[in-house]
Formats: structure tokens, sequence, C-alpha cells
């Protein structure tokens, strides 16, 4: 009894977070995209005009919950610290590769299990790359590798992305012209401000609340026998099923649909879809957590965390501009490029930051 | 039977931790840090044998006695503040 009340904070975070999901789809958002990360990053830096591509450019306001959302949860458990110099120039690498695996499979983690839960099989072998990415990552932890310790900093750098955010929220409920807003295209499907903005403070709040991790659960299983936060994964995936089955069974929309064709922003290339996803676990474990737990970590005061997802934002923005991420046609010649220098300059930071144990 | 927990600025400290108590026959494992606590690095170090501030490098970030399901701070590697 003791151990399932261990782990029902974190089984509920993954329920709320595929209910979530179920229902932005509801509110307007993409199918299969009620939470991506990567996805969310890629439309900030395009409505900013870092990239062009006009079909995904929107200040995703989920971003901007999740960021002040942990910041408000670790400030109320007085665990608002600011800490960070962990290499943050290697971090800031680091995160644009993870975002180039990312846009070659078209999700993060959270979005790879959202598009599973809803019977694309494609992210099947997403999840085989994922977890063989997280595999590779705990060797080099294993042998000793590190990005050094942390130092303590001003609270105004750890409060700094929590004014940015503040910023994005403006920007977007303000919408001024300048800005780039997707007229079509998944960047012009968005559930109101108001209901993405409470879904991700919710989120935000208790994924600090829990170390809710999607890379963190499979390490631990793999790395220390620990499966506390896998069930919060486990528990995502049923949330996202079930829903799913509710959602066909109302005909409020396409429900579970099992197969690997026709899968909304999905592409059917499975060896790349594996690689996309074995980036985008190794530069996780590296980093010590997945994409949406970087933004958790940077609301709760770690600026190496904040430094790894402006190196997402920017990998984002090159994605697009030099037609590196996938599309529902497949992935491009110049994503494969990236994607397997991406593998090569991750392996070389593992290497070269491995000591002696 | 005496439990105490490390805690870690980077998981490199708590693997070097882990095989200096080792090396001294203590029964240590690494696992993941218990929520109610806060470190910079998600893996811990149990062990039993009593905490020598000599075993402290400059990746360890406290360490707690257990006491009663709860825990009690007995060292924190003091570093300089910002």
């Amino acid at each position: 009894m003791k151990r399932v009340r261990e782990h029902l904070p974190i089984i509920l975070t993954g329920l709320v977070v595929g209910v979530l999901s179920i229902l932005l789809v509801q509110w307007g958002n993409p199918a299969n995209m009620g939470f991506c990360i990567a996805c969310f990053l890629r439309d900030i830096a395009g409505a900013l005009g870092m990239h062009r591509a006009e079909a995904v450019q929107y200040i995703r306001p989920e971003i901007i919950g999740l960021v002040l959302g942990s910041m408000v949860m670790a400030m109320v458990n007085k665990e608002f610290k600011v800490r960070g110099g962990s290499s943050p120039v290697t971090r800031f690498i680091l995160g644009g590769f993870m975002m180039v695996g990312a846009l070659m499979f078209l999700g993060c983690p959270v979005r790879m299990v959202i598009r599973l839960g809803g019977g694309d099989l494609n992210a099947a072998f997403g999840l085989a790359g994922f977890a063989l990415g997280i595999f590779v990552g705990t060797m080099f932890l294993k042998k000793g590798f590190t990005l050094k310790k942390s130092y303590s900093q001003t609270k105004a750098e750890g409060l700094a992305i929590g004014v940015v955010n503040v910023g994005l929220l403006v920007l977007v409920v303000t919408a001024p012209a300048f800005l780039f807003f997707s007229k079509e295209g998944p960047g012009s499907m968005h559930a109101p401000v108001i209901v993405s903005l409470l879904a991700g403070l919710v989120v935000g709040a208790l994924a600090q609340k829990t170390r809710f991790c999607m890379a963190g659960g499979i390490r631990d299983a793999i790395m220390l026998k620990d499966f506390h936060l896998l069930t919060g994964f486990v528990a995502l995936l049923a949330a996202i099923l079930v829903g799913n089955l509710i959602v066909g069974g109302f005909g409020l929309g396409q429900g579970l649909k099992v197969g690997f064709e026709g899968q909304p922003i999905a592409h059917t290339d499975g060896l790349w879809n594996a690689l996309g996803m074995v980036l985008v676990g190794f530069t996780a474990v590296l980093l010590g957590g997945c994409p949406m737990r970087q933004l958790v970590l940077s609301g709760s005061g770690n600026s190496d965390s904040t430094v790894t997802v402006l190196g997402m934002v920017t990998g984002a923005a090159i994605c697009h501009n030099f037609g590196l991420a996938s599309s529902g046609a497949g992935p491009t010649g110049a994503g494969k490029i990236a994607v397997a220098v991406g593998l090569v300059v991750v392996t070389v930071i593992g290497l070269v930051n491995t000591k002696k144990v | 039977m005496n439990e105490q927990i490390a805690t870690f600025h980077t998981h490199l400290g708590a693997i070097r931790f882990h095989k200096l108590l080792k090396e001294l026959g203590d029964p240590a494992v690494m696992m993941p840090v218990p929520r109610k606590l806060s470190a910079s690095c998600g893996t811990c170090v149990k062990f039993s044998r009593p905490f020598e501030e000599g075993w402290a490098d400059e990746d360890l970030e406290g360490v707690y006695a257990v006491k009663d399901g709860g825990f009690e701070q007995i060292f924190f590697n003091d570093e300089e503040e910002a």
C-alpha cells in the first residue's frame, strides 16, 4: 500500500497530462498534439520570426504555463534554487541537436506517447529508438560522463525565464501585427489562449512536484532498476488510449486509429523515426531530462536548463530554415544528414566529458 | 541500521561516492533521490557506515540521516553564495 501511495502523485501527473492532451485537441490543438514540447517551441520560434515556415508559427501558451506553473510550485515549496554554470555552451548544443532529432521524428517524447496512444504505430519505432538512445546515454553515465557541477546564482538569473514567458504571454494575448501567426496548418490550430495557459500551468506545477520525466523513467529502470518515474510514462499512455477510445466512441474525433499510413503529422519512415528518437534519448540522458523536464527545471531556477531550452528553440529555427524537419511526406535528405551529424557530435561530447570514475 | 543518504551535484559524484563506500565494505546502493529531498542530481547513495567528512569532494551536496521515515541533514557541503 505504501508503494502505491509513493507512486500515486506521478501516476496522477501522467493521467492529467494524458487527459489534458486529449481535451486540448478537442479544444483546437492539432491531432495527436495536445502537448508537444518540441512542436510548441518550434511554433514559438516561428512566431518570433526565427524561421519562416508559415504553417508552424504560434506562441503556444502551454509552454508559458509549464514554465510559470513550475516556477510557482517551486517557490511555494521553497525549492526555487537558482543554479547554473554546468557546461552551458555544451548544453546549448545538446539542446539544439535534441530538437534536430525530435523534428526528424515529428514530436518530443510526450508526443511520441500521445501518437502511440492514438494508434500511430510509427511512434513504436520512435519509442524503440528513444529507449536505445537512453541506453547509450546510461552507458556514458556509468563510464563517468559529467558536465560538471552547477553553482549558486542570483535570483534575477533564475527569474529571467519567468519574465521572458510573461512577455510571451503579453505578446500572444495582444497579438501585435509584427508577429508571425499561422493562418493555416498546425500553427493555426490551437485551443483558446486561457485554456492552453491553464493546462500548461497545471502540468508545470504537477511535473515540478513529481519530477515527471519521459526519459528519466526508462533511464532509472535501466540504470537503477527503479520504476517509479516509468509509472508516469505508462499512466500517460493509458490515459491517451482510454481518452482516444472515448473520443472515437462518441464520434468526437478520429479516436484510436491503429496503423502506419495516414497518421496525423507523421511519416512512415521507420528507420529515421527511430534514429531521430535515438538522438533525443541520448541527449536527454546527457542533459539529465527530456524536453518537458528541461522546461520544468528551467522554471524552478535551473539556468542550465534555461540555456538548454534556448538551444532547443535555436535548433528548431535552424531545422526549418534549412529544411531539416520532416513533414507528413517523410524525412528530408538534409534532415538525415543533420541527425547523423548530431549522433556523431553528441557521441564526441559524451567522450570528451567522460572522466575517470 | 544507521541509514544515511548522500546527495550530489552530478551523477559522477554519486558513482565515485558509491565506489568509495563499496571499497570500505559498506552495502551502499545508488537510487533516485527521495522526493522529500531536493538535490541537483537525481541519483543518491544510501549507505550505513557513519559519515566521515573526508569522503566529501566538490560533487557531494549533502548527507542526511534517515530517521522515522524522515530525513535529518547531518552534513552540508558549503559553497560560496553568488
